[in-house]
């Protein structure tokens, strides 16, 4: 599902560093952007791939942990690796709980930073195929009529056929019909795949549309 | 109380001298006057001027003494009310055993006081150690953290199947360069720690701000600066220490090439060294960088104090350390081109300095 090449933002303002990184990254094969600060990085926008960032903790203009805190504000879900000349253990046991992938104090080994880079880029790949799994099904949930859309809740909650049918007033003619036409549209193969896309979009706790 | 005793080492011989006479004075007026004269008292003024220079048992020790002196003038005094001479004497030594408490229990508020001074002083002491080793890490850690990296990658360029032998050399070069960076600040802090003193000879300071900008022309072509340098003829020679003086034009140089990293505008780097008769021989420095406006003036010259993403904050404090040890003065104002304007003066050779 995903075809384009993961990329690593590096926000870093030493340049021999960021430099550095960039030769590193490039040696594995993994795509780089390097960016001076903070503003320089939400200036330059990112790529609609899926990618890890690279944050150093004190830089002029906005900080890294600064700007991790304010990332779930602006809606960048990046998964983020630390990097700092402060080893300092509370800042990285902060930094991690707050959701941090790692945090490496410079100097690290190279290994330990592309090992990070691609746990972070493994996450927001599953991440991403996960959004987009889900907003499928969201657009085959909307082809459904509202009367496959009962008939689909209905099931999910264990409902045999002639049950579905005495609570939507409808023969078991008609419902086996319209199942049918929802294993189709929904692209679902057996039953049970067809549950578990059912409490994908509508969680079985969640309200239940009641007549 | 191990202060108050420490403050006892302070006793010349003089304060017990004049104690003893003035206690010995305060006895022979005490006895020869009748009971009515309550001379007694008067031992509280020497309590009291005694009591910073002794400890606190010394203290208890002097007012004992001058409680028993009370008492044997009171036996040996002839004239007067028996009555009135048992209540003044009472009175005296009332006043000085009040006097010798309350004259210890101050001197222990003040050790106290002295002591938390102490600590304080102590405590900013070790964080400025603190924030200077903690700075000295980050800036040595920075290069240390881009040489790990590049080794890193150099091992996998030529890992490769071809090696590839043009990367992995253009990793090495900056492996070299990021060394020397390092190795460029353990050397300004050891000259920063050695504080050397400054050997004062007549030099010309035109031929050695050339040398400089001759050193450093790679740097500000390179950064797309137009240099603008302008070296008065026949110059006085000044007197100062060349090489601190050429590293105080270094400084500024970078300073201002750094300063102008940033700027879009067109940039250009002015040095101009002439004379100014009563002042000396003066060298500014100008840049068109963003300029001064942003920082206060008394932070410029401090101490780990920086704008720069990178540096300690160091250049300008050693700077003005170099030029003040060599007798000169530097000051920073406002270019006219819009950038910083740094100036320093240096005394001529053969003057009143």
């Amino acid at each position: 599902m995903q075809a384009a090449k993961p990329v690593v933002y590096v926000v870093d303002d030493d340049r021999s560093v960021r430099d550095a990184l960039e030769d590193l990254l490039a040696s594995v094969g993994i795509e780089v952007r390097t960016f001076a600060s903070v503003r320089d990085f939400l200036d330059q926008g990112m790529a609609a791939a899926p990618g890890c960032l690279v944050l150093d903790v004190r830089m002029p203009g906005q900080g890294g942990l600064d700007f991790h805190r304010q990332m779930a504000e602006l809606g960048l879900r990046l998964p983020t690796i630390f990097i700092t000349g402060h080893g300092d253990i509370a800042m990285g046991v902060n930094a991690v709980k707050a959701g941090a992938i790692d945090f490496l104090a410079k100097p690290f080994r190279d290994q330990e930073l592309i090992d990070a880079i691609q746990r972070g880029i493994a996450l927001d790949e599953t991440r991403r195929r996960e959004e987009a799994d889900a907003e499928e099904l969201a657009r085959r949930w909307a082809t459904l009529n509202p009367g496959e859309q009962d008939v689909l809740r209905l099931i999910a909650r264990g409902l045999l056929n002639k049950q579905v049918a005495g609570e939507l007033g409808v023969s078991e003619i008609t419902v086996k019909v319209r199942r049918g036409r929802v294993m189709r549209k929904m692209g679902a193969r057996t039953l049970v795949d067809l549950v578990r896309m059912a409490d994908r979009l509508h969680p079985p706790d969640g309200p239940t549309r009641e007549r | 109380m191990t202060i108050l005793r420490s403050r006892t080492r302070l006793r010349s011989p003089l304060p017990p001298v004049a104690c003893a006479v003035a206690m010995a004075a305060i006895f022979a007026v005490d006895t020869l006057t009748d009971y009515a004269i309550a001379a007694a008292v008067f031992y509280t003024a020497v309590i009291l001027a005694a009591t910073p220079l002794l400890s606190g048992r010394a203290v208890i020790v002097l007012a004992a003494g001058c409680v028993a002196l009370t008492l044997l003038s009171f036996f040996m005094t002839r004239g007067g009310s028996y009555e009135v001479g048992v209540i003044n004497t009472g009175i005296s030594i009332f006043a000085i055993a009040v006097t010798a408490y309350l004259g210890s229990r101050m001197m222990a508020a003040e050790a106290a006081a002295r002591e938390a001074q102490d600590r304080l002083s102590r405590i900013a002491r070790v964080t400025s150690v603190g924030a200077l080793m903690a700075a000295i890490a980050h800036e040595i850690n920075q290069p240390l953290a881009a040489i790990a990296a590049s080794g890193g990658a150099g091992i996998r360029w030529l890992g490769q199947s071809p090696p590839n032998l043009e990367r992995a050399r253009r990793t090495l070069e900056r492996i070299v360069d990021d060394a020397e960076r390092a190795s460029a600040v353990v050397g300004r802090l050891r000259s920063l720690a050695r504080g050397e003193a400054p050997r004062r000879e007549p030099f010309d300071l035109g031929a050695a701000v050339g040398e400089i900008i001759a050193l450093s022309r790679d740097e500000i072509e390179r950064a797309g600066i137009r240099l603008d340098l302008s070296i008065d003829e026949a110059l006085p020679p000044v007197l100062a220490d060349r090489v601190q003086i050429q590293q105080v034009v270094r400084n500024l140089v970078l300073n201002a090439v750094e300063a102008m990293a940033g700027t879009a505008a067109a940039r250009t780097l002015a040095v101009a060294v002439a004379c100014r008769p009563p002042q000396g021989v003066t060298l500014c420095v100008a840049d068109t960088g963003p300029g001064l406006s942003a920082v206060a003036p008394e932070h410029l010259f401090a101490a780990f104090w920086t704008t720069k993403a990178e540096g300690l904050g160091l250049g300008l404090a050693i700077s003005r350390t170099l030029v003040e040890a060599n007798g000169g003065q530097i000051a920073a104002e406002a270019g006219s081109g819009g950038g910083a304007l740094f100036r320093v003066t240096l005394p001529v050779a053969g003057g009143a300095s």
